[in-house]
């Protein structure tokens, strides 16, 4: 997958769960700070990007819980998944 | 025949209390079936020694999200867990309702990941039934969302009227808003806004109820606030039952010569409270998810949690989900027509493994 395919995934479990306009959600967005996401949406927002690119990966994709704390913004999150795709 | 999926390993004195609840269950209500998740083994050895062997279906969980533990992570990091494995039930239509007595947390998180939520739903609100000296009523949220905009508060107030046409039976229940005075411009921003948001939905909106409204009860049948404030008021009447009735149970039984009067008086406070207990009403159920889910509470003994299980049925009965699912579908739709929104436009995608 390109990180463009990849971001609109983030994109859209983003806006889903946070209830943003995709059209907000950039690279830059910070999910903490920006768009007040707390511990239980982070987690929804990954259960939903791994649900969509697992199938998409021929060993699977998983996000690990250590990593999650790293990933501040959208563009971290895109980054991280394309180097495990 | 309503079948409801049992936490085995949620609560004080799992598992034992839940196998006891569930074989009360299955003797008292005929047409509701317990399925208990959870480590079957263990199980099976508890229904032997209670000749209660083969009555239920019994579906393996191993593993149990702790009260110290991050429900989010914890219900993340396992998928073997058994409000994940209950939700996954429901989800699957396997089952159609679950209840624990568990980590609140960890059966919001495992309901949110499994079954998602309903178009329209923002958050999910915990809502119980509490007593009041005018009757039962449903208050929420009692502590799933504790940061609360005043559309999700219209949206608890809908959600809290399906559930008292469906647990009270009241077809057009008065809602009321929490704040600290009775006119509408009393209370925070938060609380002004949700007025006029209240205001505008198509139920019975009484306007704004004060505190001591929630204990003396009658001027609304739901009572709606956000999960923060909702939680402290709810521990907080919690606290003060324990401390009245500590002190009536104190006065009446420290001194000998009181003995007659406590004998007189206490089968008439228990008959008169009776109904009140919390074993009795069972325990808060979670709105706004794509499913009936049920939460005791930890200390439940077998008969708190057969209520829970009452609860339960009832609701996945009474098509409590379908109802609520209709009115938010019905207050998005008409947020969407009436143009851009400062809010939300939720429509959120299903529920996950």
């Amino acid at each position: 997958m390109t990180s463009d395919e990849v971001l609109a995934v983030v994109r859209a479990a983003v806006a889903t769960v946070l209830e943003v306009d995709p059209s907000t959600v950039t690279r830059q967005t910070r999910l903490r700070e920006d768009l007040r996401a707390d511990s239980l949406a982070l987690v929804e927002i990954v259960e939903i990007v791994e649900e969509v690119l697992a199938p998409r990966a021929r060993a699977g994709f998983h996000i690990e819980d250590e990593d999650l704390d790293g990933l501040s913004t959208v563009g971290e999150a895109v980054d991280y998944a394309v180097a495990r795709l | 025949m309503t079948r409801v999926a049992l936490d085995l390993l949620g609560g004080d004195a799992a598992p034992e209390v839940v196998v006891d609840a569930a074989i009360l269950v299955a003797d008292q209500t005929p047409d509701v079936e317990v399925v208990l998740v959870g480590p079957v083994d263990q199980a099976e050895v508890l229904l032997v020694a209670r000749g209660a062997a083969g009555r239920f279906r019994l579906v393996q969980a191993s593993q149990v999200v702790g009260m110290d533990e991050d429900p989010a992570r914890g219900v993340r990091a396992k998928r073997d867990a058994t409000v994940r494995v209950a939700a996954r039930l429901v989800r699957d239509g396997e089952a159609d309702a679950m209840v624990s007595i568990g980590s609140t947390g960890a059966a919001l998180a495992a309901a949110l990941f499994t079954l998602g939520r309903l178009r329209g739903v923002s958050r999910p609100a915990l809502a119980a039934v509490i007593p009041s000296a005018a009757g039962p009523l449903v208050f929420l949220d009692a502590g799933a969302t504790t940061e609360a905009t005043p559309q999700l508060l219209a949206q608890f107030a809908l959600a809290g009227a399906a559930l008292a046409t469906v647990r009270l039976g009241i077809a057009r229940p008065r809602v009321g808003l929490l704040s600290v005075g009775e006119e509408p411009g009393k209370g925070d921003e938060l609380r002004k806004q949700a007025y006029a948001a209240l205001s505008a939905l198509p139920l019975e909106f009484v306007g704004n109820v004060e505190g001591s409204d929630v204990p003396h009860g009658g001027r609304a049948d739901v009572v709606v606030t956000d999960g923060f404030t909702g939680n402290v008021l709810a521990k907080g009447l919690e606290g003060a039952a324990a401390m009245v009735t500590g002190v009536l149970l104190s006065a009446l039984t420290t001194a000998p010569d009181r003995s007659s009067a406590a004998t007189a008086l206490l089968p008439a406070l228990h008959e008169a409270t009776a109904h009140m207990s919390p074993e009795e009403l069972g325990g808060a159920v979670l709105l706004g998810v794509n499913g009936v889910v049920v939460v005791g509470h930890g200390a439940s003994t077998a008969r708190g949690v057969q209520s829970c299980v009452r609860v339960a049925a009832q609701a996945a009965r009474e098509g409590l989900v379908p109802r609520i699912g209709d009115a938010m579908s019905a207050l998005l739709d008409r947020t969407r027509a009436a143009g851009p929104d400062d809010s939300y436009d939720t429509d959120p995608a299903g529920g996950l493994t």
